[in-house]
Parts: structure tokens; sequence; C-alpha cells
């Protein structure tokens, strides 16, 4: 093992830029209660999968090279070198065995921030450079190009004047519907790059949207991407220079409000954690599309048919956007108000299960089987309901989904949030 | 005092200076900084990660293990109640065979059945057995084996030397090992309830 990088890893653990990693090493009593919160645990029913033994990967170390006891009796306490072995474990548990969901955080008998803590490991890889390469290669793309598909900026102009026509066609000349870098508007729009490469639809629906309610939008062409997939690689610096690249343009824009598109990992890496990258407040206010159509439908801003939605729809929650970013009623009420029925998973809300794509999981092709196992929780969840839609406002999610349904041929269709506001919507 | 019950409170002594050590260093360590815009109150968070956010009812870690949850509690409460009387015994020693030590006596019995319990649970379930290190067996033998001996010492003070013994033992080994979350727990309680009472996710009245 390379001895700088080693050295790097350990700086982690010891390096306290205040009292909460302290406490998250010391804390956890391997009593074994949080198996059963964990999806990986429940799906494999090995013990390698329990949360706490993820946790003790990560604390052996520290207790190993940061402890009076763990330095002179490693045997006694239970601490681990930082070894070849050991690296290749932490890589294989703490990125391929963990979606960070933080479902088992407030489930755990102590209170240990147990996805805080493989995030700790993570980082410690990423400084020995053992990061999953198809997982690095995504937060490449996103720092060489502006957004994690690579796509070029005349291929997304391109599919968002597709867009645009068929908007046109339906409300006639009175455009531009998807309005492209134009400054000083209201609301600076993100989009998770999976938009336009792949669901540009969905990028219409959230378009007649802002059309319904009047608003002063737009988009940037330079910079649109709303994901972080540095905050799964856990690299810092690789994580404040993608959030800067966003604030950066909000800036230049001049708008007032950054809306963040349905994606649950870039709404927390850039309204939570990206403030935190750069060490400052933000002079512009972030909040996301789900809590942006609510305020609409509240303040009567635009108005929805249910009926235009018919059928059994459900929700599925995602975890960084509900379990880590307490937007948890919004997406509710939305769909009480525009869908025809609307049946709830169990159990849902903070305690909802992963789809099993969070934690850079569908980025990581290393593991997919494991994905696909896990996610037989999530389908047996859907079947329960048994919806024919399922509604989630995370483009990642909506990505597992579609994979779970045809592997456990669930026969629903997945829709964004927004797909599903737009197909309700009523114009006067 | 005898020359054990002096080695005892010493060992008591260096371990709340040890502790204390731990503590002030969390406390110059600090809360952390965070530039996010509260969605929440952080406040209510706390108090949420103390009371609600640990009902049996909120935490799977508590309601799928009852019993080991129960047992759990009461091993807990005879822990509290053992170093209660520890320090009782500092200025008074109730005289055996009556209620002062009888009543006691019993609930520390129990206490100790239950600690007795959770130490066999971890002998002999793999699951928990692959996870334990040394340390956890040392510590809830030692914790378990206080219960006991003071219970046997309050009913019979001829075997108090076996209880200052293994107290002696547990307060010098309490700094290094897992017994460190009796302060690191409430700790941990403080960041769960900052974290999610920021982010407006706690205190939740629906859950399930």
């Amino acid at each position: 093992m390379d001895q700088e990088k080693k050295q790097k890893a350990l700086k982690i653990l010891s390096d306290h830029r205040d009292s909460k990693l302290l406490t998250q090493l010391s804390s956890c009593v391997h009593c074994g209660l949080c198996a059963e919160s964990c999806h990986y645990y429940l799906a494999f029913r090995e013990d390698k999968y329990i949360p706490a033994r993820k946790v003790e990967l990560v604390t052996s170390i520290w207790r190993r090279y940061n402890t009076f006891a763990g330095k002179h009796f490693p045997g006694l306490m239970g601490a681990h070198e930082l070894d070849d072995l050991m690296a290749e474990e932490l890589t294989d548990q703490l990125f391929g065995a963990c979606s960070l969901c933080n479902r088992c955080v407030p489930h755990c008998s102590i209170g240990v921030d147990i996805a805080y803590l493989v995030r700790t490991g993570r980082a410690m890889l990423s400084e020995m450079g053992m990061v999953p390469a198809t997982l690095q290669a995504t937060v490449n793309a996103a720092l060489e190009t502006g957004n994690n598909m690579a796509i070029p900026e005349d291929e997304f102009t391109d599919t968002i004047e597709w867009m645009e026509e068929e908007l046109t066609d339906e409300f006639g000349d009175n455009g531009p519907f998807i309005p492209l870098n134009q400054p000083g508007k209201h609301v600076l729009y993100t989009l998770n790059p999976r938009e336009p490469k792949f669901f540009p639809l969905s990028i219409a629906a959230m378009a007649r949207i802002f059309y319904a309610a009047g608003e002063s939008w737009t988009l940037s062409t330079r910079m649109y991407d709303v994901t972080n997939y540095a905050f799964f690689s856990c690299n810092r610096e690789d994580a404040a220079i993608i959030a800067q690249r966003l604030v950066d343009e909000v800036k230049a824009m001049g708008a007032a409000r950054c809306v963040l598109a349905e994606c649950g990992h870039g709404s927390r890496a850039f309204r939570w954690e990206a403030p935190n990258y750069l060490g400052q407040p933000f002079p512009f206010e972030t909040l996301t599309n789900v809590e942006l159509m609510l305020e609409y439908l509240e303040q009567g801003r635009i108005k929805v048919d249910p009926s235009k939605n018919p059928g059994v729809f459900t929700l599925h929650d995602p975890c960084n956007l509900v379990r880590s970013g307490g937007i948890i009623e919004p997406q509710r009420k939305i769909l009480k108000a525009s869908v025809g029925q609307f049946v709830e998973m169990t159990p849902n809300r903070a305690d909802n299960y992963c789809c099993g794509g969070g934690g850079g999981q569908l980025a990581m092709s290393e593991y997919n089987e494991r994905r696909m196992k896990i996610a037989e929780i999530k389908a047996d969840q859907i079947r329960k309901t048994g919806a024919s839609v399922v509604v989630t406002p995370c483009h990642n999610c909506v990505d597992q989904l579609m994979q779970i349904n045809a592997w456990y041929k669930l026969n629903v269709q997945v829709k964004t949030l927004a797909e599903v506001v737009s197909d309700a919507l009523i114009f006067d | 005092m005898e020359w054990y019950q002096w080695l005892s409170y010493g060992a008591f002594f260096l371990c709340l200076l040890i502790c204390a050590g731990h503590f002030i260093r969390l406390v110059r360590l600090g809360k952390p900084t965070d530039f996010a815009a509260p969605a929440g109150s952080e406040k209510s968070g706390i108090a949420y990660s103390f009371t609600s956010g640990m009902s049996p009812k909120k935490k799977e870690s508590a309601f799928l293990h009852l019993p080991t949850y129960l047992a759990g509690m009461v091993f807990h409460l005879g822990t509290f109640l053992a170093i209660l009387i520890y320090l009782v015994l500092l200025v008074y020693s109730p005289p055996p065979g009556t209620f002062l030590t009888m009543i006691p006596a019993a609930l520390l019995s129990v206490g100790a059945l239950c600690g007795a319990g959770i130490l066999i649970k971890r002998m002999v379930t793999p699951l928990l057995r692959n996870l334990s290190n040394p340390d956890d067996y040392i510590s809830n033998f030692l914790v378990t084996l206080s219960q006991a001996a003071l219970a046997l010492a309050l009913v019979q003070p001829s075997a108090g030397i076996l209880f200052w013994i293994t107290t002696t033992v547990l307060w010098l080994w309490f700094p290094f090992g897992k017994l460190k979350h009796a302060m690191y727990f409430f700790a941990a309680r403080y960041h769960l309830g900052l974290f999610f009472g920021r982010r407006g996710v706690w205190p939740s009245p629906k859950q399930m």
C-alpha cells in the first residue's frame, strides 16, 4: 500500500472539524439491532451487510491509529491496520453494499450516524484512489464537461429545441417555452442530465408547469446539472468544484431562486451539502421543484384536474429528498390533488425503503447484481399497493424503478411528479 | 474504609478524570458549522431525539427486538442504580437484612440477569459473535459482575471485596473501551437531533 495515500486516508479520521466525527467513531456498541433496518441485510441475510459491521470497518481503523488502547492492545479492542486487504473490504462494503439511504440511522439504538461514517470511509478510499472506476468516471465526466453524462452543449441545445417545437405545437407561437441563458429571470432551473439524455419529455412537463404558472425562468446551457456524484465518491474537493459551478451560474444569471430538478441526491448535495463544501451560505434561495409545484398549487397559479390521471398511483420517497432532506409532505399534497386514487406504500415517508439505486449504486455497474437483489423489497412494497403508476420525484429513482419494473415484472408505469402534475394541468 | 474500597474509589476518580478529558475535547471541538439555510428547528430536533425519537414505537431496533430491548433497558437501569448505591456507600452503609438493602439487591439481581442474558446472546448468536471484539465481552462482563457482586454484598457484606475489586477493574477499563458510550451516547443523540431537526425531518408526527 502506498504509504503517502495511506497517511492521507488516515488523516480523514484524525482531522476533526467539530465533535461529530469523534462522536460517531466512539459510539457504536455492536448491539447488531440495526440489521433489519438495512435492505442489504434483509435481502442477503449475511452478517457482513449489517450496518454496524460497516461502521466497525471504519471505527476499527480509527481505534488502531487514534486511541491509546487500540494502539497498545489492538487485539482486545478489535483495532485493525489499514492494509490492502482492509482497503479492499472497505471498497466492497462501503461502496458496494450501502446506498447511503440513512434508513438505519434513526433506528440505531444509540443514534450513530451510520451513513456519515460510511461516507467517511468512502472519503478515505477516495484519498487512496480506490473509488470504483465507474463511479469515478461519472465524477470525472462532470468535472471535465460540466455534466455527468458528458452531453455536448450543442446536443443539449438540440434536445431543448425539439421540446420547444413540441410545446409550440401545443400552445402556439407564444414562446419561448424553454428559455435558454436569459439573465435576470426569477428562477434558474436545473436538470438531471438523464432528462436531456433519456427523458426529454420530463423537461417539457416542467416547462408546461412553468408556462401554466406564468413563471419567469430560464435554463442555462452552460451549467444545468443538478447532480453531484462527488457526494457519493466523497471527495470534498471534487464536490466543491461541481457545486461552485452551479453557484457561479445562478449568480451570473442573476436569478433570485435556484430550483432543483427532481433528483434526490442532487437536491441534497446542493441544498444541504454544497454550502458546507464551499464554506458559505448561498446568496440566493434554493428549493426543489416539488416545493415549487406545491407553492403554485397553493397560490392558485396552476390548476389541476385529478380525473386526468385515472388509475391507482403510489409514491416512492427518495431517501435523500425525504429522510435526509425533510421534503416529506409536499409530494403527497401534490399527488392527492393531481391523481384519481393515491395509495401509500408501507412503510413510507422517512421510514421508506431505498429503491436500491442510491449512494451511486446506479453508476457502479460492478454491483448490479446486488442492486437488483436488494430491490426485491421495493418490488414487494409496490406490488402490495396494487398501484398501476409509481411516482417518484427523483430521476435516479425513476431509473432504478424502471429496472425493478422489468426485473420483477411489476407491470407498472414509472413517472416523475412533474410529469403527473403536467398531465393534470388545466389551462384556462 | 478498607484498602480495596480506597482502591475502587481511586480508580473511579481516575476514570472520571479521563472521561472529563473526553468530554472537554468534545466541547472544545464544538457543534458542526452548517451554512445551509435551516428548514426546521435544531432545538426541536434535539428534543425529539432524546424523547419520542427514542420511543420503542419509533425504532425498529426496539420494536423488532422487544425482549432484547427490555433486557437492555433493565440492565442499564440496574447499572444506574449500582452507580447510585456506589456513591451512597461513600457516606453511608445501610444495615444488611433491611428493605434498604434487600430491595436494591433484588433489583440489581434482575439487572445482572439481564446483563448475563445479553452476554450469552452475544456469545451464542453468530451474527453478534461475528460483530464482537473482546472489549464487547469484557465490558458487559464487568458491568454484569459489578451488579451481581453489589447485590451479593448488600445481602452478605463479607462478600463485599468481590464488588470493590470488580468495580476497580471496571473503572480502569471504562475510559478505554465501549463503556465510553455512556458519555458518547448523549453526544450521538445530540448530533442526530441536530441533523434531522435542521433539515425538518424531526420532529415527525407520522413515520409509518
